[in-house]
């Protein structure tokens, strides 16, 4: 086949949005037709026993679905929204609230399950953790960071396992003359498997570290614990520091060099035993103008679950920009190409994009069940904002756009879109009363 | 961009000199015109640059009125007191023109000049019946806005003045397009001194046009219903991805009820 219009390929939560779309809008349309409460049909379908083996080869390890809708709602102030749908009413507003509940599989993958599923490469993540003989560390990744903050949570980890400040661990990523061979920056898998290299590299430190603590404390290997930056016996006050290690490691004049090599320098490859489950829900509330068919968002709430967290900052970043990336799908992007292929949205004179003023404050949370099958706990939080939000954008759009008769619209509900719907909703009710 | 010669006018004589000699263009505030030589959508082979020509700048207020010169960029405007207190319409559309970068270099000459469809400041001049004053005379706004892109200016003519007389009431609401935010429809409604309404729409159609229904139904009654109660034709109306030329015309009569209410 030829084509002129121009090549697609995955994008941030790829097949997530798009699967969440499709069965929340039907959980919402399916409350809406038995006059169940949104929260409640979702409730009656929230899976509670761990871990669950689903019809499609995944098993979800662990989460905890009502936690977070329960936060969403409390950060939604549902309690309120029927009396701001009235005061919206009465400036001739219409008001609506959506929810989606999202699952989402992360940290890909096992290399055997997506070999099985068609995959031509392995999806394991590769780390090496490089002590230097002064004791600060170098992390080479093979995950690559453009803007999620690895170098920051990276260097989290290791300061924090290792006992060294975190300004004297540098990150490398991204230069495949550094890096050992891994797999890169998707499916919100470094730190679930990037990360866990990591972990694993630095098992690997901690173990060699104990071997030369030992030697130079005259006590047995597994008397030896390591704690807080320090390699002590057990039981009592002896100890040497992560630092004098390192030196030791260099500096082999008093060490077991019929047993040990020189040096601390670990890599590891981790591939993982299962994907990891992010969850969550996101409320959205929607105020439109039935004149000119403009929405605005009014309020956005999400709690999700994405495990142990490393740096709520980065979390919480993520979660805005996944959130602003989803209401800019749902709301304004729109690639448009006329009858003759010619593209007419080819530049931001005609591409909307949402920009701050068309964003309400994005309030976020988190509840943590952490994953249960690598050691970080992590799942993963780079797609979730941009899987949940569109749903819950939609079905705040239907929600109010129910009392005038339209009973679907497709995204993106452009202002003139929307103007449009509500004008052909009060044609057909007109024709329906006159029938 | 294609090569071009540039010429620093020294005075508005100098400056029509240049622009007959040459058969070039007039640069005012450039964000218009550069953009356009940017994308090579315009070519002129010479610009006569009129940013030194200090008597084109600046604002003088009268009893009855306000006159602002060509070369007078939107974000003084917007930040006059005397605008602000002479025809508030005026300084709140001069604020919403553009970004903050286009407001600090883009000019009203400029703007009228250049007619954009969808630009702002003809909907003012057009609405409040102002007057451009050129090197070579006064053009009425009712005979200024000719066409797309297109006014009533003379290759060598310079607009050196935009004078408009206080209204009764005046207010501009504008419709942004989603992505570029220029007008997808703005309407200025104004009522006069002497009591007639004038409705000026930008964004809409090809080039700027008073709306006769509306100004019929706010002559009788100036409220947001009567306007609302309008029912605007589409024909001939702008359409694109981001609205109908239907569209367009039920935004008209609902943002001109907006600005009356507004006013």
């Amino acid at each position: 086949m030829f084509t002129n219009t121009v090549p697609v390929d995955a994008y941030r939560g790829a097949g997530r949005p798009e699967a969440t779309y499709v069965v929340e809008r039907l959980v919402h349309q399916a409350a809406v037709h038995m006059g169940i409460a949104q929260d409640e049909i979702r409730r009656r379908n929230f899976i509670r026993s761990f871990p669950h083996q689903t019809p499609v080869a995944l098993s979800y390890d662990i989460g905890d679905y009502d936690a977070c809708l329960d936060e969403a709602m409390r950060m939604a102030d549902v309690a309120g929204f029927e009396s701001r749908r009235a005061e919206s009413k009465r400036r001739g507003k219409l008001r609506g609230i959506g929810y989606a509940s999202y699952i989402e599989a992360c940290g890909i993958a096992p290399s055997n399950i997506a070999g099985a599923l068609g995959a031509r490469a392995g999806l394991y993540e590769a780390g090496e953790v490089r002590v230097h003989p002064t004791g600060s560390i170098t992390v080479f990744t093979g995950s690559h960071q453009h803007g999620q903050g690895h170098e920051t949570t990276f260097a989290q980890i290791v300061a924090g396992r290792l006992g060294v400040p975190v300004e004297n661990v540098d990150v490398v990523h991204g230069d495949t003359g550094r890096v050992p061979f891994g797999m890169g920056t998707y499916g919100s898998r470094s730190l679930s498997v990037g990360g866990t290299a990591l972990y694993k590299a630095m098992d690997k430190i901690i173990a060699k570290g104990r071997k030369i603590a030992a030697h130079l404390l005259e006590a047995s290997e597994g008397d030896i614990e390591f704690a807080d930056g320090k390699f002590t016996v057990a039981g009592t006050d002896r100890s040497k520091t992560f630092g004098e290690i390192a030196l030791t490691a260099y500096v082999p004049h008093n060490y077991p060099l019929d047993k040990l090599e020189p040096g601390l320098n670990e890599t590891a490859f981790y591939d993982p035993t299962n994907f990891t489950f992010p969850a969550g829900t996101h409320i959205c509330e929607v105020e439109i103008d039935p004149d000119t068919g403009v929405v605005e968002v009014e309020r956005f709430s999400a709690c999700d679950d994405f495990g142990n967290i490393i740096n709520p900052m980065i979390v919480e970043g993520q979660v805005h920009g996944g959130v602003v990336q989803g209401i800019g799908q749902a709301l304004m992007e729109n690639c448009v190409y006329d009858a003759d292929g010619q593209l007419l949205s080819g530049s931001l004179m005609d591409y909307a994009l949402p920009r701050a003023h068309d964003l309400p404050h994005i309030a976020v949370a988190t509840k943590v069940t952490p994953c249960t099958h690598n050691p970080l706990g992590a799942k993963g939080c780079g797609e979730a904002g941009a899987i949940g939000a569109p749903a819950a954008l939609m079905n705040a759009v239907h929600d109010a756009l129910a009392p005038v008769g339209v009973t679907s619209i497709d995204m993106p509900v452009s202002a003139h879109r929307v103007w449009r719907a509500i004008a052909q909703a009060k044609r057909a009710g007109a024709s329906v009363a006159h029938a | 961009m294609y090569a071009f010669e540039w010429h620093r006018a020294t005075s508005i004589a100098d400056a029509s000199a240049a622009l007959a000699r040459s058969g070039g263009r007039a640069l005012a505030g450039g964000q218009s015109l550069i953009a356009a030589m940017r994308l090579r959508l315009a070519q002129p082979g010479t610009l006569v640059d009129l940013a030194g020509i200090a008597e084109l700048r600046g604002i003088r207020t009268s009893t009855d009125g306000l006159t602002i010169g060509a070369m007078t960029r939107h974000a003084d405007v917007a930040a006059s007191a005397d605008v602000k207190r002479t025809i508030p319409a005026v300084a709140a559309l001069a604020d919403g023109i553009g970004d903050a970068q286009i407001r600090n270099m883009g000019t009203i000459g400029g703007s009228i000049a250049t007619n954009d469809p969808a630009a702002d400041w003809p909907a003012a001049v057009l609405g409040l019946a102002a007057t451009v004053t050129t090197n070579k005379r006064t053009i009425p706004a009712d005979a200024f806005f000719t066409g797309l892109y297109e006014t009533a200016l003379a290759g060598d003519e310079i607009i050196t003045e935009v004078a408009f007389r206080k209204p009764g009431r005046a207010a501009y609401v504008k419709f942004p397009n989603p992505a570029s935010r220029f007008a997808l429809v703005g309407v200025f409604v104004a009522q006069l001194g002497d009591g007639s309404v004038r409705v000026a729409v930008s964004g809409a159609g090809p080039c700027v046009f008073r709306s006769a229904p509306l100004e019929a139904a706010l002559s009788k009654s100036f409220t947001q219903d009567a306007a609302r109660q309008v029912k605007i034709a589409s024909d001939g109306l702008n359409g694109d991805l981001h609205g109908s030329p239907e569209y367009r015309a039920h935004l008209v009569a609902v943002l001109a009820g907006r600005a009356v209410a507004a006013a």
